[in-house]
């Protein structure tokens, strides 16, 4: 999710809202405000409405929740009498541009411009590698012929927030943009570049501006240019762009995009339309509307919607709802304008009886019978580090933190090391814990759990047969027919280790006394007597 | 009868003259823990044959101040020293003992070594020796009184320690006229009748018993468990181990969403495989639609340890299932963040799907509302949310007494390009619960970690 820091009196003036009201209001818009001082309001938006990633969307989407403006808000919009001409850029082919006039900024609203880009870069914009923006003052570009080529990396301009002019490598190495976006989109020893005809650079995408265009609180038009890598999305962020200011009182003007397919205007202010039923929207929210209500409710979403018969409405998405996909995705506005609160729950229906896996079902009983034998439950981690397993477990490639790099393998060293931090407790410390280890598997990932249970004592003394003998009558209670053979064990000693054997042939499980040598590189000064058992293989269920 | 470290004990305390030993030194002298110790001095007190005694000790130890001080001597001793019976100007002082000379003229005036006039030092004695230096030689020689003067001068700390003193009381030579233990023999023969049985002291603390607990976060699970099942859904597990296309594609989650990114899942090396080819090709066609990009078969057969337990559910969806189905998984995932009181990297979720023909959103919220009300949350909202796989998407708030409203669940209808990618042609609704925030909160906890504590004694003494 992403927050946004916005002026809140302009939204409250402007809705004639209460102050305690917006909280509300947004809740019904998935959004959640945390206050930041006294002017200002952090709000949560999520990523499917990057709408409403400015104050002037939000208001619109509210004035329609309020029903003080409904159906879709329509700008006028001019055509200019600037181009761009699209040159072929192999990293990121795609550029349009656009125009808005007659903007009044203060510090707030400026502040909110590029608050909105910045987000805009993260959410479509993928980071900036699907989609960048660069706004520039458009009364201090000079041709009226814009060119989106590719450059050589000598080519020489002012950065935004520079003095003089430096090579774009030079803006690559020195800048804090240029470190961080410069390795997306140059290739060959080339980057694309926004400029004009007389070879004057605008902005390098999708790193940075050109310090001549720079945008402050005096200016009033823009010129605004989107690169990428996906024409949908860039179509999208320029819609979402000049429509959002068209709401602050710019005057959106289209730009002819040359280029070698075909010319076209932008921005596209794209509608598509969408046909729903009232019938799929009653049986989707198991609600009852007419379809005139339906019309209202999509209106007061700030759709435009048309009854095209019985039950079937024309419905025409705007350009910024980047969100609608199909009908469901309306149905989910209709349901936001009635306002959650206002479905009520339906009366749980039971349809039949339900079942614990067979898992639980073992589990659950191998809990009652440990707890019987006098083992206190412990529940650990599954990650561990690769210190005190062995074997064939699963690595990860991205851990966070040394002490957690693997998956446990085995019960045993996880326990071990719990009894590790115990040893100055009160004894005898008598534990079990049933849990997951992953294996190797004969699954579609090649790895699989694994259920084990571990059971250990630790006492200034212990023995062998002490916990045998409680091991023994819990198998024996689970009605399993088995019997013990000499075995070995890395970590066990050797004379004083069995495995566990099922119906003469399974192994089920391990027993033995921790080897000395083992305590000692693990800092344990008492002895520990343990065994694991694999569950799995506790219930039939032998795969 | 007495056991050998019983009988030890006595032993020892019986080669002391005033037959009075600390449990300490018990220990250090027959190498048994102290932590035993404690249980046999438990079980010597009820069998009468030692009594005990708490003691309190103030133990002294030097601050780095009084170690330096050790090692350099007492300000007020070099003053003199330097003096050496004559007078001096202050300046001149200060040359020599720099910083130390306020403390030094402080304390020389105080214990009436020196008289100032205006700005000339003049000794009133030729040699000092500090009384403090022997003391903070050999700490022992310190005492209530003397203590304080240098706790003052910061130069040592006092702490109290608590000692058990053991004094033999019965010596197990004596011949008992008491009976102990009643046993065959003694029922069998009447003794009883004979001599009198051994009094207890029955209102003593009893020992340590080291009862066998359930854990209380499992029983917690457990708990979750038998709520679901009652409300008739069927109970399924999966890996933790998973294809990326379970726990992301299949869900309708574009494979540049930034939340797939390195970051977000942990990454396994290797490759899975999906072996349904109609489900792949429908995968790719629902991303190429709805999201208007090149969908990468070989991002989803990628492994990753499981974010979410929706990757079950998504497993369910894709196993060809026959409506109508209720099932639930309950189980741990992975995600990559930094540890603290409130984030781990592994934590457990409950995930639930229903597909019934005509499942609307409203029955959706009812089975949302009753999940919770059999948690013990009567109180519930929703809000409007985004997650996607699901639309209508809704998150659930539940108030939890003296907290407020907890953001408890995310759920919603699945979206109809999923079902349709899967084959199913019912309605489904699916939502995920995280469970040990929730359990931090109803146990009272202030730190999530203590869900898998790993101290005995915290689960021993925690009652839940």
């Amino acid at each position: 999710m992403v927050t946004i820091v916005v002026y809140k009196w302009d939204i409250i003036n402007q809705l004639k809202i209460k102050e305690n009201e917006l909280e509300e209001l947004l809740f019904n818009l998935k959004s959640e405000v945390k206050p930041v001082d006294q002017d200002h309001v952090e709000i949560e938006i999520n990523n499917d409405r990057p709408d409403l990633l400015s104050s002037s969307g939000i208001i619109r989407a509210i004035k329609g929740l309020k029903k003080l403006e409904l159906g879709e808000a329509k700008y006028e919009v001019k055509k200019s009498e600037y181009t761009l001409s699209v040159e072929n850029v192999d990293t990121r082919p795609y550029a349009i541009a656009g125009i808005i006039r007659g903007i009044k900024f203060d510090e707030d609203s400026l502040k909110e411009l590029i608050q909105f880009q910045e987000k805009l870069h993260i959410t479509i914009g993928r980071k900036r590698k699907k989609v960048a923006i660069g706004i520039h003052d458009l009364d201090k570009i000079t041709s009226k012929n814009i060119v989106y080529k590719e450059i050589p990396l000598n080519y020489k301009f002012i950065p935004l927030n520079g003095n003089k002019e430096i090579t774009v490598k030079e803006v690559l190495e020195s800048t804090e943009q240029g470190k961080q976006y410069g390795n997306i989109s140059v290739k060959n020893g080339k980057t694309p570049a926004i400029m004009e005809d007389n070879g004057s650079v605008l902005s390098i995408p999708p790193v940075i501006n050109s310090e001549k265009t720079r945008i402050e609180l005096t200016t009033k038009n823009l010129f605004i240019d989107v690169t990428g890598t996906s024409l949908d999305a860039v179509i999208s962020t320029l819609d979402l762009l000049t429509t959002n200011l068209a709401e602050i009182g710019g005057k959106i003007e289209q730009v002819k995009v040359l280029s070698a397919q075909q010319d076209f205007w932008s921005p596209l202010l794209k509608h598509t339309t969408l046909r729903i039923y009232s019938d799929y929207v009653n049986k989707k929210l198991g609600i009852n509307l007419s379809t005139d209500q339906v019309v209202e409710y999509l209106r007061m979403a700030r759709f435009d919607a048309n009854v095209m018969g019985y039950n079937e409405i024309e419905v025409a998405i705007p350009p910024y709802r980047v969100d609608i996909i199909s009908q469901i995705d309306l149905v989910e506005d209709i349901a936001m304008m009635i306002g959650y609160q206002n479905l009520e729950p339906s009366t749980y229906k039971l349809s039949k009886i339900g079942n614990a896996s067979e898992k639980t079902l073992i589990s659950r009983k191998l809990r009652d019978l440990s707890i019987g034998a006098g083992f206190t439950e412990i529940f650990t981690f599954v990650l561990t580090n690769d210190r005190e397993i062995q074997g064939d477990y699963v690595k990860i490639l991205n851990p966070v933190t040394v002490d957690y790099t693997v998956i446990r393998n085995s019960l045993i060293p996880t326990t071990l090391y719990f009894l590790k931090q115990n040893q100055h407790s009160r004894m005898p410390i008598l534990v079990f814990e049933i849990g997951d280890v992953v294996i190797r598997g004969n699954t579609d990932t090649g790895y699989k759990n694994s259920t084990r249970a571990v059971y250990a004592i630790m006492d200034s003394k212990v023995s062998f047969e002490e916990l045998q003998a409680r091991i023994h009558q819990i198998l024996y209670n689970l009605k399993i027919n088995f019997s013990y053979r000499k075995s070995e064990h890395h970590l066990l000693i050797k004379g004083r280790t069995a495995e566990i054997i099922r119906d003469n042939s399974e192994v089920i499980g391990i027993i033995g006394e921790v080897h000395p040598e083992v305590l000692e590189k693990l800092g344990i000064e008492y002895p520990i007597v343990i065994s694991e058992i694999y569950v799995d293989k506790l219930s039939g269920d032998n795969e | 009868m007495l056991s050998e470290n019983e009988i030890k004990i006595i032993e020892y305390l019986k080669t002391k003259p005033d037959r009075t030993a600390s449990a300490e030194e018990i220990s250090k002298a027959l190498s048994i823990p102290i932590s035993s110790i404690y249980s046999l001095v438990q079980l010597l007190k009820e069998k009468g044959y030692v009594r005990t005694e708490e003691k309190k000790v103030t133990k002294y130890e030097l601050t780095e101040e009084g170690k330096l001080r050790l090692q350099n001597g007492m300000p007020e001793e070099k003053l003199i020293k330097i003096l050496n019976g004559q007078s001096k100007k202050i300046s001149e002082l200060r040359e020599v003992l720099g910083e130390e000379l306020e403390i030094a003229l402080g304390w020389a005036r105080r214990k009436n070594l020196i008289k100032i006039d205006k700005d000339t030092v003049i000794p009133l004695v030729n040699d000092y020796h500090s009384p403090e230096l022997d003391l903070l030689r050999d700490p022992s020689k310190i005492d209530n009184e003397n203590s304080k003067q240098l706790i003052s001068r910061k130069l040592i700390t006092a702490k109290q320690e608590t000692f058990l003193l053991l004094t033999l009381v019965q010596d197990i030579a004596e011949p008992t006229k008491t009976i102990t233990y009643i046993t065959p023999e003694i029922l069998r023969s009447g003794e009883w009748k004979k001599i009198p049985i051994k009094e207890y002291n029955v209102e003593a603390e009893p020992p340590f018993y080291p009862l066998a607990k359930k854990h209380f976060f499992k029983e917690f699970l457990e708990r979750l468990r038998d709520v679901m099942i009652e409300l008739g859904f069927t109970e399924v597990n999966g890996n933790y181990v998973e294809l990326e296309f379970y726990n992301f594609d299949l869900l309708f989650q574009a494979q540049d969403h930034p939340a797939r990114e390195i970051h977000d899942s942990f990454m396994i090396e290797g490759k899975g495989e999906v072996k349904d080819e109609k489900l792949i090709e429908r995968v790719k066609e629902m991303h190429k639609k709805g999201w208007k990009y090149e969908w990468d078969e070989s991002v989803a057969l990628r492994l990753v340890l499981r974010s979410q337990t929706t990757s079950v559910t998504s497993r369910v969806l894709s196993s060809n299932p026959k409506p109508p189905i209720r099932t639930f998984t309950i189980g741990k995932v992975f995600r990559p963040d930094s540890i603290d009181a409130t984030h781990l990297i592994e934590f457990h979720q409950l995930d639930g799907l229903i597909i019934e023909n005509g499942f609307t959103f409203r029955d959706l919220l009812g089975v949302l509302k009753e999940i919770f009300y059999q948690i013990g949350i009567k109180e519930i909202k929703f809000k409007p949310a985004y997650f996607p796989f699901t639309e209508p998407s809704v998150e659930v708030y539940g108030r939890i007494e003296g907290l407020g409203w907890i953001e408890m669940s995310g759920a919603g209808l699945l979206r109809p390009e999923i079902l349709q990618a899967v084959g199913i042609n019912s309605d489904a609704g699916a939502w995920g619960i995280g469970i040990d925030r929730l359990a931090m909160l109803l146990f009272g906890l202030k730190d999530i970690r203590l869900l898998y504590a790993n101290s005995i004694e915290f689960l021993r003494t925690f009652t839940g």
